[in-house]
């Protein structure tokens, strides 16, 4: 199964006078596993998860999830979709196993036996299987968090869509709850958009970066960072003069380490007392970002 | 200076959304049509000024109460937008203190809410500055009565109201919640202070009424005169200041307990119950693992189904939750448990009538407490579409509410499961709370220990009928808010189209085919049951069904899911969904409705003849102008009328084939006859000798038949009629809810002589409402005449002899006007034949049920009686009444003229019994609902007694159509009947029944009215009048006044008589001396006080006892403007000294009682008495001063 998304274009009415284009002409094409979409805020990600999941319309543009018709076909897909939205609420009087047993029957789990087994999983592998007749409004952002997964796995989906999901974890719980998604990985389509690189970095076979509405950059993270290879370099300088440096360089990022700075910096050649750096996927995101690789390279450089 | 900061940005925010605009707008176009239409139930036939102060006052408070329901998104969002949009965490950690906050919000929601109400005076204004009104109807401009209206109701309303609205959406932290502090204000001014108000409960009633609907009604529609509600000011006074006072007082209240209550922390999530249990709070108990376990634990495999079968289940799955929702939330708990007991405490208190308790029949209960017509909220039960309104609007948009929505929706359900869901679960609710209404209604039959339960009926009516109409509007409420999708606005417009359909004969709707969920309504009595009223019932609600199936679709069509919420990216949507189940659908409720409703239409305006208001105005006043002027031309007389009836129950059909003997009693020759048929039936005439129809007007019903020879004075002719009956199609109106009326069923057929013909033009025909006759150009008609302008030779109606034999199927029993003469069966049928030997005069009414007969000869009187078989356990009481008034009555006013007297128990639900003809009363089944077992008053017996007395009063002694008209009926009817008490049952009996009428219900006293000669509110005639005729039996003496109402009969034989005749007599009896009291009760409004102040007592060294009174007196006349004036008492009145009372009595024995000189102010009175006086003081019978209250006092 996989996804293919053909020049999706998404244009928000803003009041009678603006207009904002979220997508421009995306494509991609997505295959089993674990496909992370990173980009900054307000890039378009929402957006498109949100056409994804059957929540929104494209104006323009195709998607096909294996033979489904996702435009034109929405129940089909939901069907095999999973879909965690960036935000949600619950109702909060009422308890994790009944709204989740609810969620199941939506999901046309029919027959009572069976559908209790599944809750009774889903809550266990959530961990919220102790908790599970205690009302949500009374729960944690994590627990809450996790609660929207299960509601997202209900029915083995073949389409997952994850949006922004590990904002609300602690450390700990966003590694494992990664895990848990590249375990899904094996056997559908999981979509993770993020703005947090590590999330990718970690997990993600492939992976697109987008901004303004467009794809930048699509790739698989470990041969991005490959491809960068030799070109990133890093030096440490007093903050005063990263005005000179900005003229001489492109610098791609810069970091402030124990009272100085940390610049990055992209060059094919060495450019003089700058060290090499190993890149790293924020290399790939930032030179990505600045316009040094990716699809607006041209304009950009 | 921060909460003026808060209290501008507010208001400025919500300025710029279009909800106050739009409520601002509703308001000025509500008031503009409730000042123009005058909605307010204008009972006179006088001109209304619009811009009198009364109309202002009236439209303001009636506006009020609409605002009321349609407004309350204001205070909420002001309340609660920040912890709905979640913002209140920034808002909060601010520097700004409670008071700030509160303060500023609320004063913004005040003020929006102040200006919305500004727009009823605006369109108060518009209706009559504005173009199109009529200038003879506008008065002098007075700014004080629109600022009088804006600043006493308008702004203490806005007050009160957004009090309540704001507390409940900041404790709740919902701005919908507003709605619900909105519905509690609604639920004590309507139903709660109605249901008071009938109970005999005023004070607390004006008191509990938060808009002062009820206290202006109440004061000013039946207190004030024509010329006060014309001219007089409405200020803040009596009942009304203490309203007001009040109800501040508990709005102030309500925002200190709120001050107090809100935090302006992070609301931690508790169950609203525990606003009340505060230590058991439901937090998280136990701390939660972390994290997600491995997924080696898998997940069973278990198999997905998205077939039909599963949308189903999810259907009921999303039903149970929204049931749940709705059930659980503290509203719901108001509908399904507190208003029902609500409901039965109602009941129980409300099902008397004068006191007397009422039998808790099925049929009453269902029809009258435990059910409400859907389009015309006159009770409590307009709470469930109002609360419908709320929940659909809760149900559809819970999902986005709580935040669930994307998940929801991006669920392989299909919208149709989600709509259908939602609605079933509000279905769900309703159907509880029918089903607590069964349990209601048998609570209260087992309270009042009535056993012969019919829970099919209940079930039948409650769940089959009401709940019908229920799930109808409910339909209507989720597609308007689905469509809408803007809360506020979507509420906003059901509630609208909730406004229409209740008003919609008001903006000219009137077919219901037009009004949703409308349609002849069932009925339900012990005598016609329910199924006769099913048939047009269930046509027009399979109609609406069909209706309501298409919004239904346009409802899944346009639904709500994921982001596209505009409405042009959901008719984009449109395409994905109208599937072919879809079209199927859409289509097949097109067809339904439009073949049933072109079958309905058939049987309403084809087959029935419909005819609209405004046609059947516009008809009236054609028939005035083409035929007045043969009004009192000359016409041959009828004196004679023989019948032949024909009733076919089970067919609904009757024949009548009768036979007019009309004698030319005028001087000169008659060359035509005019005749009038009814409209409602088939009708064939035909004249003994040639006679051609010069004149056939079908449409306004009126026939010119010249005879080929004239009629000579003396002479006489035959006119032969056959008049058919035939069951042609639906009445739109039907019978209305009681089931009372004129129809031929199964079971209680009922018809009057109305369906015969008339001879000669009908004045009574022609347009009376002022605003009517103005409209179609007639010139204005004197309401009623002074009596004195009436010739007292006009001649009464003249009385014919009666002859009809009757027929009907073998089981049932046919009534006809008259002495039973024989009774025979004739194949499957029975006959009847009745007759008068001695011409009667009334409406002629005929009856065919299943009656249970009782007859029994009173000297020369045929005494019959048919009720109900179910309803023979009052003939006791009653029998021993006419038996009793025949004996007295004829005694005293002089004899009885008929050898019958009949009393028939007429089909429908409602209370009233009445006189049709000489000797014919009939009663309402609701009359025999009265408890004849009660130990109480007795009011089958009062009653019936003064319906005796209308045998005299009314029948024989004919009133003119003149003012004081009532006083010669009604008045001298009721004064017959205390006459008849006291005779009968003694003077404490008396003052028990005196008692009974001085309840304010359903006449409350009025100060200013007209004097008794002249009167015409219901008070005078039915009160007043009876009092002063009571009072100058007792100061006069009985046997004089009764001399000269008997006199007055003799004289008036044959003519009409009026109070200027009845005065007359009676001053003719009245001694010199007593003439000052005789000025006072009739010729002036005359309003005695009296009081007593202070009553002691001590013994003598003889063994008697020395009684001293300190009493206060005090006389005043007043005019109908209001005006009073002192004038001195100088008069003989009462004083009466009594022993202890014995059990059962309200006085004891009188050991004293004689008229003392008194005059105006305080005095002293000493009397002796042999015996250990109790109690004592000032004209002890209330023979002048009607007010019950201070005229005895204990004596000490």
């Amino acid at each position: 199964m996989s996804l293919t998304i053909t020049n999706i274009s998404k244009t928000y009415s803003n009041g009678r006078t603006s207009t904002v284009q979220a997508l421009k002409n995306v494509s991609l094409t997505i295959s089993n596993g674990l496909f992370g979409l990173l980009g900054p805020n307000g890039a378009g990600k929402s957006t498109l998860m949100r056409i994804l999941a059957t929540l929104q319309e494209p104006d323009a543009g195709s998607i096909h999830l294996g033979d489904i018709d996702v435009v034109n076909q929405p129940n089909r897909v939901r069907q095999t979709l999973g879909y965690l939205p960036q935000e949600f609420g619950v109702y909060p009087k009422v308890n994790a196993e009944s709204l989740l047993d609810y969620f199941a029957v939506l999901k046309g789990f029919s027959n009572r036996q069976s559908r209790r087994q599944v809750v009774e999983a889903l809550l266990r592998k959530t961990n919220l299987w102790e908790v599970r007749k205690q009302k949500l409004g009374g729960y944690s952002g994590g627990m809450r968090q996790r609660f929207g997964v299960a509601v997202a796995l209900l029915g083995n989906p073949k389409l997952l869509i994850v949006d922004e999901p590990t904002a609300g974890l602690d450390p700990a719980e966003r590694v494992r709850f990664l895990n848990l998604l590249s375990e899904l990985g094996e056997n559908s389509v999981v979509i993770l958009s993020t703005h947090i690189v590590e999330d990718v970095s970690e997990l993600c076979t492939r992976m697109a970066i987008i901004n303004q509405g467009e794809i930048l950059h699509e790739a698989e993270p470990l041969k991005a960072m490959e491809a960068l290879k030799g070109r990133i370099w890093r030096k440490i300088i007093p903050k005063n003069e990263l005005i000179h440096l900005e003229r001489e360089h492109k610098i791609i990022s810069t970091k402030l380490l124990s009272g100085r700075t940390l610049v990055h910096i992209y060059s094919q050649e060495s450019p003089g007392d700058f060290e090499p750096v190993q890149p790293d996927l924020e290399d790939v995101y930032f030179a990505v970002m600045a316009g040094y690789v990716g699809n607006r390279k041209s304009a950009a450089a | 200076m921060k909460c003026w900061e808060i209290f501008r940005f507010e208001l400025t925010y919500q300025l710029r959304r279009p909800w106050p605009w739009l409520f601002l707008v509703v308001m000025v176009v509500f008031a503009f049509f409730s000042t123009r239409i005058a909605i307010l139930p204008v009972t006179l036939p006088q001109d209304f000024i619009l811009n009198s102060p009364f109309i202002i006052t009236s439209v303001t408070v009636f506006s009020c109460q609409i605002w009321l329901l349609l407004a309350p998104a204001v205070a909420g969002e002001a309340a609660a937008r920040d912890r709905q949009t979640r913002m209140h965490p920034l808002l909060f950690t601010s520097p700004v203190r409670k008071a700030e906050y509160l303060g500023g919000r609320f004063g913004a929601a005040f003020a929006l809410q102040a200006l919305i109400l500004l727009g009823v005076q605006v369109g108060s204004l518009l209706a009559v500055y504005g173009p199109g009104a009529n200038p003879e109807l506008t008065g002098p401009f007075r700014p004080e009565a629109y600022l009088a209206a804006y600043g006493f109701l308008a702004l203490t309303n806005a007050l009160v109201a957004t009090s309540f609205q704001f507390a409940f959406a900041m404790l709740t932290g919902r701005p919908m919640a507003s709605y619900l502090g909105s519905l509690v204000l609604f639920f004590l001014s309507y139903p709660v202070t109605l249901t008071l108000y009938g109970s005999r409960l005023h004070h607390r009633a004006l008191l509990a009424d938060p808009i002062g609907i009820l206290a202006i009604m109440n004061e000013m529609m039946s207190n004030w005169t024509i010329v006060e509600k014309n001219v007089r000011s409405f200020t803040l006074e009596g009942p009304m200041l203490w309203n007001r006072l009040l109800w501040v007082g508990i709005a102030l209240g309500m925002l200190a307990i709120l001050y107090r209550r809100v935090r302006l922390v992070h609301p931690v999530p508790t169950d609203w119950w525990s606003q009340f249990t505060p230590r058991f709070t439901t937090k998280v108990k136990s701390p939660a693992p972390t994290g997600f376990t491995r997924l080696s634990r898998s997940i069973p495999p278990a198999r997905q189904s998205f077939g039909f079968r599963t949308n189903l289940g999810q259907t009921l799955a999303v039903a149970r939750r929204s049931f749940q929702g709705i059930a659980m939330s503290p509203g719901g708990l108001f509908l399904l448990l507190i208003f029902p007991m609500l409901v039965t405490f109602t009941v129980l208190v409300k099902m008397q009538h004068w006191g007397v308790p009422l039998l808790p029949r099925t049929a009453y209960l269902l029809t009258r407490h435990l059910t409400g017509v859907l389009t015309s909220p006159t009770n409590y039960w307009v709470m469930v579409p109002l609360f419908t309104i709320y929940y659909a609007g809760e149900l559809v948009w819970r999902e986005r509410d709580a935040g669930l929505s994307e998940s929801v929706d991006a669920t392989p359900v299909p919208e149709w499961v989600l709509f259908l869901g939602k609605l079933l679960g509000l279905g769900l609710i309703l159907a509880t709370l029918m089903g607590i209404m069964i349990v209601v209604g048998l609570t209260v039959q087992v309270i009042r220990g009535y056993y012969p339960f019919e829970i099919m009926r209940y079930v039948q009516v409650l769940l089959g009928l009401k709940l019908v109409d229920y799930l109808l509007f409910a339909t209507l409420a989720m597609t308007v808010q689905a469509v809408v999708n803007q809360k506020y606005l979507g509420q906003l417009f059901t509630l609208i189209a909730y406004l229409v359909m209740v008003f919609s004969s008001f903006l000219g709707i009137e077919h219901p085919l037009l009004v949703y969920a409308s349609g002849p309504e069932w009925y339900f009595t012990d005598m016609r049951g329910v199924e006769s009223s099913l048939g047009p019932w269930l046509w027009f609600r399979l109609y609406w069904a069909a209706w309501a199936v298409l919004l239904a679709v346009i409802a899944r069509l346009l639904w709500v899911r994921g982001k596209e919420q505009g409405l042009a990216s959901r008719l984009k949507i449109v395409r994905l969904r109208y599937t072919r189940a879809t079209a199927g659908f859409a289509l097949l409720a097109v067809g339904l409705l439009l073949s049933l409703g072109g079958f309905i239409f058939y049987n309403t305006n084809v087959r029935h003849a419909y005819v609209t208001d405004d046609e059947q105005v516009q008809r009236r006043a054609d028939y005035e102008r083409h035929y007045g002027k043969y009004e009192g031309i000359a016409q041959p007389t009828r004196v004679a009328t023989h019948l032949h009836i024909e009733i076919y129950p089970d067919r609904r059909e009757a024949t009548i084939r009768g036979s007019y003997r009309l004698v030319n009693r005028t001087r000169g020759p008659i060359t035509s006859v005019h005749l009038e048929p009814a409209f409602y039936v088939k009708t064939r005439m035909r004249f003994d000798r040639p006679a051609r129809a010069v004149v056939a007007d079908e449409k306004l019903g009126h026939f010119i038949y010249a005879l080929g020879q004239p009629l000579q004075p003396g002479d006489s002719l035959t006119l032969r009629f056959e008049v058919t009956f035939e069951a042609r199609g639906f009445d739109p109106r039907g019978l209305g809810s009681t089931g009372a009326g004129q129809a031929i069923l199964e079971n209680g057929t009922y018809f009057t002589g109305d369906a015969l013909p008339i001879i000669g033009y009908q004045s009574q025909r022609e347009l009376w409402g002022a605003d009517d006759r103005r409209k179609h150009g007639l010139p204005r008609q004197v309401t009623l005449p002074d009596p004195g302008d009436i010739d007292p030779r006009v001649a009464a109606d003249a009385p014919a002899i009666f002859e009809a034999i009757i027929g009907t199927s073998a089981d049932q029993v046919a009534v006809a006007p008259g002495e039973l003469r024989r009774t025979w069966h004739q194949g499957e049928r029975r006959y009847f034949q009745y007759g008068t030997d001695v011409p009667i005069i009334g409406r002629y009414v005929f009856f065919s049920a299943n009656y249970k007969v009782h007859r029994e000869r009173w000297k020369h009187v045929d005494l019959q009686v048919y009720v109900h078989p179910g309803h023979t356990e009052h003939l006791n009481r009653l029998l021993r009444s006419i038996r009793a008034s025949l004996a007295y009555y004829s005694a005293q006013f002089g004899p009885y003229p008929h050898r019958f007297l009949q009393v028939i128990e007429q089909p429908g639900n409602f209370m009233g019994m009445g006189v049709d003809g000489s000797g014919v009363i009939t009663g309402g089944e609701g009359f025999f609902q009265l408890d004849p077992k009660g130990a109480g008053f007795d009011a089958l017996f009062e009653i019936m007694a003064h319906e005796m007395g209308h045998q005299w009063w009314g029948m024989q002694l004919q009133a003119a159509f003149a003012e004081g008209g009532g006083v010669i009926s009604e008045s001298l009817a009721w004064y017959s009947a205390m006459q008849l008490v006291k005779k009968v049952k003694g003077r404490e009996a008396l003052r028990q029944f005196m008692s009974i009428m001085r309840q304010p219900d359903p006449w409350p006293p009025m100060r200013t009215g007209l004097p008794l000669l002249r009167a015409m509110d219901p008070w005078a005639n039915y009160r007043k009048g009876p009092y002063a005729m009571h009072a100058l039996s007792e100061y006069v003496g009985e046997a004089r006044v009764n001399r000269a109402l008997r006199r007055l009969i003799e004289k008036k034989v044959s003519s009409l008589a009026t109070t200027i005749d009845l005065y007359r007599e009676l001053q003719a009896v009245t001694p010199d001396s007593l003439k000052p009291l005789l000025h006072d009760l009739f010729e002036v409004n005359a309003i005695w006080t009296f009081n007593t102040r202070q009553a002691t007592a001590k013994q003598t060294a003889a063994g008697h006892w020395q009684v001293t009174f300190e009493v206060e007196a005090q006389k005043v006349v007043a005019d109908s403007a209001g005006v009073e004036t002192k004038v001195p008492v100088n008069g003989w009145v009462e004083i009466g000294v009594f022993a202890r009372a014995q059990p059962g009595q309200k006085l004891g024995k009188p050991l004293y009682l004689r008229k003392h000189f008194i005059h105006s102010g305080k005095q002293t009175i000493i009397i002796m008495v042999p015996q250990k006086p109790a109690r004592g003081g000032i004209d002890p019978y209330s023979l002048l001063d009607w007010e019950e209250g201070d005229n005895i006092e204990e004596i000490q």
